[in-house]
């Protein structure tokens, strides 16, 4: 797809970002993979962060709503009732005229015997071959186990990826967050995001060049400098297409996580902001 | 009486039944001209000047249609407006083995398009195409047909969608998938449109015979 070009930038400061009103006001059409990089003094006190969030979709659909399954049930009454004879019980009342026939015939000479398979065969064919078939599980053993660390549970939920970081003095579960370098979009910093964590294990697809969301938040009171006030965070969301984590790697530094249990996890101000562009599956059916 | 008479020419007791005509109209007070049965054809039309002119008209009243063009242009390259950075002409397919899903998830996404306010162009089915599996009997060295299925596939073409939002639209529609239907969304191209028509082998016979 022609991707765009340019990343564009949500809730921007307009105060402390003059790199882009440059960029801005230079050339509307100009095709430049790059920012271009600022002259050293006007350095922004914010530093830029670009963060990752890897969501692996549902594999099954959610069961039904006992509403929908009324329904369910109901249209599919309809349509049986109003349906018109499929091909195979036209065969069926055929034979079972003809055997009705045979039955009060004394004579069979008009219809030999041939040598075809009656409907009732077929039926049981196929009823032995269904009875064979074995479906997948829905609750799989990682749910009994409650082992978040797997991929394999709650198959009908989105499961976002959240790592443990040290940020100052304590350990702070976060979503995967790389510092940004000058020369690359905020979207290649994502990547590489991407690459460091799973070790170029995980392919993921992103949808597009445009973050989902930001955060911003200042470091504490003993950290500030002059340059230093705080840090911004850009969300870009990637769906899941292969690969894991590899086992032989830190345990207990990363959580594959559905949008409720986020809150045991997250501090409420990050919180607040990620749950803005997780999409609910509930909340979806209302777009009609 | 006596003018027409002269201008007739009639100095005999034989009147011609023209003349005759004539006379008896014009003794009676009416005007051959509007009467039934009147023998002169007219020339002059009074009722130009009556405000009923024109009443029967309605062509001007009609707007004009041009001649449907057959071949539609393709928009080939994406929109660029800064920031706001637009894909040109999308096809979205929806494939599936039951036809009624493809089509309700089509008229999903359609209806969707029209409340997201995207343009879409085109809403069209591609023509569906029968597999029939066949299946080695056993004790046997046939293949029997052991059932037929169909692929149904329908295309909804958008235009207009911003780069910003196709990201949000992508995973709505992801999520939103019905299983046993798979989703492709692709840029509309020249082969694209051309696969809708049908293979027409006289003229490609005579393009062969030429070449």
């Amino acid at each position: 797809m022609a991707a765009p070009v340019r990343a564009t930038l949500l809730g921007v400061r307009a105060g402390g970002w003059r790199r882009c009103d440059r960029l801005w006001g230079g050339g509307l059409g100009s095709r430049c993979l790059a920012l271009q990089a600022a002259p050293s003094g006007s350095r922004s006190p914010w530093r830029l962060l670009g963060a990752l969030c890897l969501q692996r979709p549902p594999l099954i659909s959610k069961p039904l709503t006992p509403l929908q399954e009324e329904m369910a049930t109901l249209l599919q009454q309809i349509e049986t009732e109003k349906s018109l004879y499929s091909d195979h019980e036209l065969r069926a009342l055929d034979e079972a005229q003809r055997l009705a026939k045979k039955k009060t015939d004394l004579f069979d000479d008009e219809q030999d015997e041939k040598d075809i398979m009656h409907v009732q065969d077929l039926e049981d064919m196929w009823e032995q071959t269904f009875q064979q078939f074995k479906l997948g599980a829905r609750v799989t053993e990682a749910d009994e186990k409650n082992d978040q660390t797997s991929l394999h549970r709650k198959l009908d939920t989105n499961l976002v990826l959240l790592v443990r970081e040290k940020l100052g003095d304590h350990d702070v579960w976060l979503l995967p967050q790389v510092e940004w370098q000058p020369g690359e979009t905020l979207r290649g910093t994502a990547e590489r995001t991407l690459a460091t964590l799973s070790e170029n294990n995980m392919k993921a697809k992103f949808l597009g060049n445009a973050p989902c969301g930001y955060y911003k938040f200042k470091f504490p009171q003993a950290m500030r400098t002059e340059s230093n006030l705080g840090a911004k965070v850009f969300f870009f969301k990637a769906l899941l297409l292969t690969g894991d984590f590899s086992q032989a790697g830190k345990k207990s530094q990363h959580v594959w996580v559905s949008k409720e249990e986020l809150g045991d996890y997250l501090q409420p101000r990050y919180l607040a902001q990620v749950r803005k562009f997780l999409l609910d599956s509930n909340g979806l059916s209302c777009l009609w | 009486m006596s003018d027409l008479e002269q201008v007739l020419g009639l100095q005999d007791s034989a009147i011609s039944k023209h003349a005759f005509s004539l006379l008896r109209f014009r003794n009676l007070g009416e005007n051959p001209i509007y009467s039934p049965g009147g023998v002169l054809l007219t020339t002059n039309r009074c009722y130009k000047t009556k405000p009923t002119h024109g009443i029967g008209k309605y062509k001007h009243l009609i707007q004009v249609q041009e001649a449907k063009k057959k071949k539609v242009k393709v928009e080939v390259r994406p929109i660029n407006m800064g920031t706001d950075y637009e894909y040109g002409v999308l096809n979205i397919h929806l494939t599936a083995y039951d036809m009624t899903l493809a089509e309700s998830y089509a008229q999903y996404v359609h209806k969707l398009c029209n409340s997201l306010s995207i343009k879409v162009e085109e809403s069209f089915a591609m023509p569906t195409k029968t597999m029939e599996v066949m299946r080695l009997q056993d004790q046997g060295r046939k293949m029997a047909v052991d059932s037929v299925l169909t692929t149904h596939e329908r295309v909804v073409q958008i235009s207009g969608l911003s780069a910003t939002f196709a990201e949000i639209f992508l995973e709505i529609l992801q999520s939103n998938l019905p299983e046993g239907v798979s989703l492709s969304v692709r840029e509309h191209s020249e082969e694209d449109f051309k696969g809708r028509f049908k293979a027409r082998p006289e003229l490609e016979e005579l393009l062969a015979k030429l070449n």
